[in-house]
């Protein structure tokens, strides 16, 4: 292993993409370079042609930087060596269905490298971990999308991965399937695997990762720790029957008002603000109905960071 | 060369023979290489197996004289050969040319490269697979006859066996080929038509001397010879069979060297241009 302590390291990555005649260009990627904490939970997201399946790929060296350079644990991510401790799931994966659970299951482990008893010993283990151990023997072909996740999760988890790169772990998995696959994940998580998640599932980004990028026309947007960036936005006093004067001047102070059925909420930006509110409200002995935080949703931080960009 | 190293390349060479049973590509090959066996099993006809006075019944002659029989024997081989070479070739061809697009789909080579496998292994482990695969069939139809021939006959012709070596050389360039193809158009239209196509071509490209006479243009002569001396030799290559199997002086080095060197120019074409393309 090389000096770096990151688990995903990228440089200035930029993909390039020519017509065959090399008339036209599309940049996929335009220069982003970010870092995933080796233990780090991070999400990648992004509209539908941002860019982060080709950041994906080019982490997993299928597609060729055009420029910039990539690192797996501090190795060249274009050396096979590079792949050893990476477990991938890829986005619309086809398992050769000619195969068992239990058949794909030895194939990708033995291209990790795992000795036949190693194969023997964690094939049942990862069949059982992920609830399709009774279906071992039986045909991909006959499996449901929902199991191909699973029974491709197990392929990803085989070999003791220390990053894992999942691209829509839980496309196509009921909602009980994704606890269930979340649960999985959080025991790695546990363990100090890194887990790299590429989704346009925003809510499960928000519930399981610690960190987040957000990626634009092939450049990182943004990039922060989820609690950061979905952190308290302002306050919001809500009250009923306070005398027009009084609303005027609070109105005068507020970043935004709105009437609910008859209660009037006043928004304000810092607590101090929200606080003189109650004050004034208490003084002139107005009903105040709550005080509560408002906090931006990541889906929220997602929809402004892209319509900025 | 570590155990990492051959761990992967029995799980490729795996890989690919499942994936031939599972096509039926195996099976096939072994049903009609048996099928041959059968037949020629069926035909033979021996009445008494006592060295010169022998009589042996084939396709409705009676014969007695061992060297009459010994004759019929190289004959029927020499029929086997010519069938390998010509039908059995055309087969292998069919059979094995969609097992390259096959691990290039979307969705699963992203998988592939994944691991921590070299693109080159990944393509000579899929090409040792695929003919291993045809080697089997082809050991299993030449050993057949020939087990056959020889306890019917007394005469274990071993000349004959030389053929397996020969026939998996041509389809070892061919496939060659049909890796080029497969890796550059990911069409496994295109990965048969090649490579047939070339196997047609070559006993008409074989008659140079001639087909040089009869040119006019210097030009067009020498796109012939070029033709000739640059794409693999399958009808020379049949005639040196043919040759060993009726213990005839043949010239074996020329086309095996020229179309030895077509392969592997085909091959590593097929490697750089796989290392090189994003998917």
């Amino acid at each position: 292993m090389g000096d770096s302590c990151y688990a995903i390291e990228a440089n200035d990555l930029v993909k390039v993409f020519r017509t065959r005649w090399r008339r036209r260009e599309v940049r996929a990627v335009d220069g982003i370079s970010l870092q995933v904490e080796p233990g780090a939970t991070f999400g990648l997201l992004g509209a539908n042609g941002a860019g982060k399946t080709t950041f994906v790929k080019m982490i997993l060296s299928a597609v060729r930087p055009t420029s910039g350079c990539a690192k797996v644990f501090g190795r060249d991510s274009r050396s096979p060596d590079a792949r050893l401790p990476v477990g991938y799931l890829p986005e619309n994966h086809r398992f050769p269905t000619y195969l068992t659970g239990a058949g794909m299951l030895d194939l990708y482990g033995a291209l990790s490298g795992m000795s036949e008893a190693a194969r023997r010993r964690r094939i049942p283990e990862l069949l059982e971990l992920t609830g399709i151990g009774k279906w071992a023997d039986i045909r991909l072909g006959k499996y449901s999308k929902g199991m191909l996740q699973r029974v491709g999760l197990a392929q990803a988890l085989l070999h003791d991965p220390k990053l894992l790169i999942l691209d829509e772990p839980t496309d196509g998995v009921d909602p009980v399937g994704r606890v269930h696959i979340r649960g999985v994940l959080q025991t790695l998580e546990q363990k100090g695997t890194a887990i790299f998640i590429n989704s346009h599932l925003l809510n499960e980004v928000e519930l399981f990762c610690r960190d987040v990028a957000i990626i634009h026309k092939g450049r990182v947007a943004l990039t922060g720790r989820v609690k950061d960036l979905t952190r308290t936005k302002g306050f919001r006093v809500s009250t009923s029957g306070a005398p027009e004067r009084l609303r005027d001047h609070l109105s005068a102070k507020a970043a935004a008002v709105a009437s609910l059925n008859g209660s009037v909420q006043f928004h304000f930006a810092t607590i101090e603000e929200a606080n003189e509110a109650v004050d004034a409200l208490r003084a002139e002995k107005c009903l105040v109905e709550s005080l509560t935080s408002s906090a931006s949703t990541l889906e929220e931080v997602f929809v402004r960071t892209v319509q900025n960009g | 060369m570590g155990s990492l190293f051959w761990i992967q390349t029995a799980g490729l060479i795996r890989d690919t023979f499942r994936e031939a049973m599972a096509r039926k590509i195996f099976w096939g090959l072994f049903g009609l290489s048996t099928l041959m066996i059968l037949f020629v099993l069926f035909l033979l006809r021996i009445d008494v197996v006592e060295g010169a006075t022998a009589t042996i019944g084939l396709f409705g002659f009676e014969r007695t004289r061992l060297m009459d029989v010994d004759r019929i024997v190289r004959g029927a081989h020499s029929f086997v050969a010519a069938f390998l070479y010509s039908f059995g070739m055309f087969l292998a061809v069919f059979a094995s040319a969609g097992l390259v697009p096959a691990i290039l789909e979307p969705g699963r080579i992203e998988l592939l490269l994944s691991k921590p496998v070299g693109r080159a292994h990944i393509l000579f482990g899929r090409f040792a697979g695929t003919l291993l695969v045809v080697t089997a069939n082809i050991a299993w139809l030449v050993a057949g006859v020939w087990v056959v021939f020889g306890w019917k006959t007394g005469i274990w012709n071993a000349a004959f066996l030389w053929t397996i070596a020969t026939t998996v050389f041509l389809f070892s360039v061919l496939l060659s080929v049909v890796f080029l193809t497969g890796v550059a158009f990911e069409s496994t239209a295109l990965s048969t038509m090649i490579p047939v196509a070339m196997i047609i071509v070559s006993p008409i490209l074989a008659q140079e001397r001639t087909m040089v006479k009869l040119m006019s243009s210097e030009w067009s002569r020498q796109v012939w010879r070029g033709l000739y001396y640059a794409l693999p030799k399958a009808a020379d290559l049949a005639m040196v069979t043919l040759g060993l199997v009726r213990d005839r002086q043949a010239d074996w080095w020329w086309p095996v060297w020229t179309s030895g060197v077509f392969g592997a120019v085909s091959l590593a074409a097929a490697v750089i241009l796989f290392r090189r393309r994003d998917f």
